[in-house]
């Protein structure tokens, strides 16, 4: 029998495998950053082991950075203590760092594929759950805790327990692909498997709907997998993966030979068996819209908010669940989504933050103004994404619209840094989670695409981008 | 390993309200268990008790890879984390640091054991006895990797037979 992409990947990783034993697998690629590190450095240190492999380690400072002016020191200092021990823990273990005044800084899962580091067919992790974001590129990429952090560091390999390929199709063709975005794909991908709906497997992600795909929105797809429960979510590479990756600062040097081989290896091989199938067919998705307080509590934004009874079709806990969640969110159930009115805008996240998301985003924004009871922010997922919209003439368009242009680093996706919600400030957000106080305590996240904050940045409150002229 | 139920009735409850990310910047663990379930259950602090059970629904602990969730857990006091299922990230750093033990366990355990119920349990022979209720339950056994993780005291513990 054949095997799928995920099994391929896997079985070329295996260093010890015996029957009903875990696995032990080689990791290639060890993407750090400050927040998980820390404690799995000084777990070295104690036990007097040094990295072993630093030249597949790689780190940068995301979480805690702030995004207004670099050049001033920064004012929080349990953040401060924060970045300058991951930048100790780099020097001592001889590991390179993109710190906060690198041109290549910003948020690790954005600054992997922008460099070359992630690569088909390798294994990737990093102590962060969105490392399933590199999948897009045809690699193993999952996240880890931080005593898993100090395994890798020490020894390069994972103990791990064999996950279950997982098929998902992704089926005809958008009618608005401007307006219905990657974002919407994956939204409504999580709203009709649920947030658990992916555990225990890897998804493969299939069909004309993904290959219709840039690289950049495969792995907003990708990185949200993990919001489905999946460990990890992958896109079989083409001719699109590799052209993205062809002559970025650390592709290697035998690229074309190693992309003859990845063109005739890294794909599922058509007899092989998926443990779990489902399919989303695309032609008349709308954009949508979370209400909830999980990415799995989203509907259409033609929809009204559901009643708890209609959305949890008879499971006590999932109607327990709307009800406190619509409590947290404030919201009535049969509120048509376009009625409600936000106070924030974040355009930002490793789901959402680079360059074609802040241009999408641009074109609704241009020649108009931001609604007066809105801030706005546009927070780009790297410097070189910063850098290449600004030759593009994208932060003019935002600031002239009133809308805030930042440095790069995860900003108000998790509420690590400055940029958080105050309590009840309801927020239009192309991040990854929903939940309660995630975004600053007290605060309501509704996620969205880049052209759906956007738009409702200009309006204030939530509309069908579908009927807004794009520039 | 016995100990009180504190329960909450709903699934996906994650780790950003186990432990808010203003606290990720914390090291201090003793401080850490200060916020636990701080975005959830402010009260919880000041409820729970050494050797105490979580008992919750579906895909505890889903969302980020932070370790400090069962940090902040199991240094408030939390033994074991009893749940309709768990999130992988979740689940491998309780076994992993060796902080509390994810039991998964069925449904009649989950609609059955109420808050404050008394429970003993042994994983040994996967058996949840609620001594309140004078009831047995089964709990899922472990898989051999975790149950192999768990008899060494965690990750770095763990040698290969």
């Amino acid at each position: 029998m054949g095997k799928t992409l995920f099994e391929k990947i896997w079985d070329a990783h295996i260093v010890v495998e015996t029957e009903n034993s875990p696995s032990l697998i080689y990791i290639d690629r060890h993407l750090v950053h400050e927040v998980t590190s820390p404690q799995a450095f000084d777990g070295l240190r104690m036990n007097n082991r040094s990295v072993r492999r630093p030249d597949l380690t790689i780190a940068t400072m995301d979480h805690n950075v702030p995004t207004n002016n670099r050049s001033l020191p920064i004012l929080d200092q349990t953040s401060a203590v924060q970045i300058q021990t991951l930048e100790k823990n780099c020097k001592d273990f001889g590991i390179q760092l993109f710190d906060i005044n690198s041109p290549n800084q910003g948020i690790v899962h954005v600054i992997g594929p922008q460099l070359g580091i992630t690569l088909p067919g390798s294994t990737i992790v990093c102590g962060d759950s969105h490392t399933s974001t590199h999948g897009a590129f045809g690699a193993l990429a999952f996240g880890i805790g931080t005593s898993e952090v100090e395994h890798v560091l020490a020894s390069q390999t994972l103990w791990l327990e064999k996950p279950k390929p997982f098929e998902i199709r992704v089926e005809g063709k958008r009618k608005n692909p401007h307006a219905v975005t990657a974002k919407d794909i994956i939204l409504s991908i999580i709203k009709n498997i649920g947030t658990s709906g992916g555990n225990g497997t890897v998804i493969e992600y299939k069909g004309e709907g993904i290959s219709d795909l840039s690289m950049e929105q495969r792995m907003t797809i990708c990185n949200m997998s993990i919001e489905a429960g999946a460990r990890a979510g992958l896109i079989a590479p083409d001719e699109k993966t590799f052209e993205y990756l062809r002559g970025r600062k650390y592709t290697p040097k035998n690229y074309e030979s190693l992309v003859d081989y990845w063109r005739d290896n890294l794909k599922t091989d058509s007899d092989a068996k998926f443990e779990k199938n489902y399919t989303l067919h695309v032609d008349n998705i709308a954009p949508q819209v979370s209400w909830g307080t999980n990415p799995g509590m989203t509907c259409d934004i033609t929809e009204s908010v559901p009643f708890p009874e209609d959305f949890s079709k008879g499971d006590q806990n999932q109607k327990k669940g709307a009800e406190k969640a619509l409590e947290y969110m404030a919201l009535k159930p049969g509120t048509p989504i376009t009625e409600i009115k936000i106070d924030r805008v974040f355009i930002g996240s490793c789901t959402n933050a680079r360059l074609e998301d802040l241009i999408e985003a641009s074109t609704v924004v241009k020649g108009r103004k931001l609604s007066s009871h809105v801030r706005a922010m546009v927070v780009p997922g790297s410097q070189m994404v910063k850098k290449q919209a600004e030759e593009l003439g994208l932060d003019k368009i935002f600031t002239d619209a009133n809308f805030e242009w930042r440095e790069a680093g995860c900003s108000m996706c998790l509420g690590m840094n400055p940029d958080i919600l105050s309590p009840g400030e309801r927020c239009a957000s192309t991040s990854n989670r929903n939940f309660e106080g995630r975004q600053g305590t007290g605060g309501r996240t509704h996620l969205v695409s880049p052209v759906m904050a956007a738009a409702a940045a200009i309006e204030g409150h939530f509309v069908d981008v579908r009927e807004m002229d794009l520039n | 390993m016995k100990g009180n139920v504190i329960k909450y009735e709903r699934d996906n409850i994650d780790t950003d309200v186990i432990i808010p990310g203003q606290y990720l910047k914390v090291h201090d663990y003793a401080e850490l268990a200060l916020h636990a379930m701080e975005g959830l259950d402010p009260a919880f602090h000041s409820k729970v008790k050494e050797g105490d059970f979580i008992l919750s629904g579906r895909n505890f602990g889903c969302g980020s890879s932070r370790e400090h969730a069962p940090i902040a857990l199991s240094h408030s006091g939390i033994k074991a984390v009893l749940a309709l299922s768990f999130a992988r990230i979740f689940y491998r750093n309780a076994v992993d640091g060796a902080f509390l033990l994810p039991i998964e366990i069925e449904e009649d355990a989950y609609s059955n054991i109420s808050e404050g119920d008394e429970l003993d349990i042994d994983i040994r022979i996967n058996e949840i006895k609620n001594l309140t209720k004078n009831k047995t339950y089964k709990m899922k056994p472990f898989s051999e990797i975790i149950g192999k993780i768990i008899e060494a005291g965690g990750l770095f513990k763990y040698k290969p037979d």
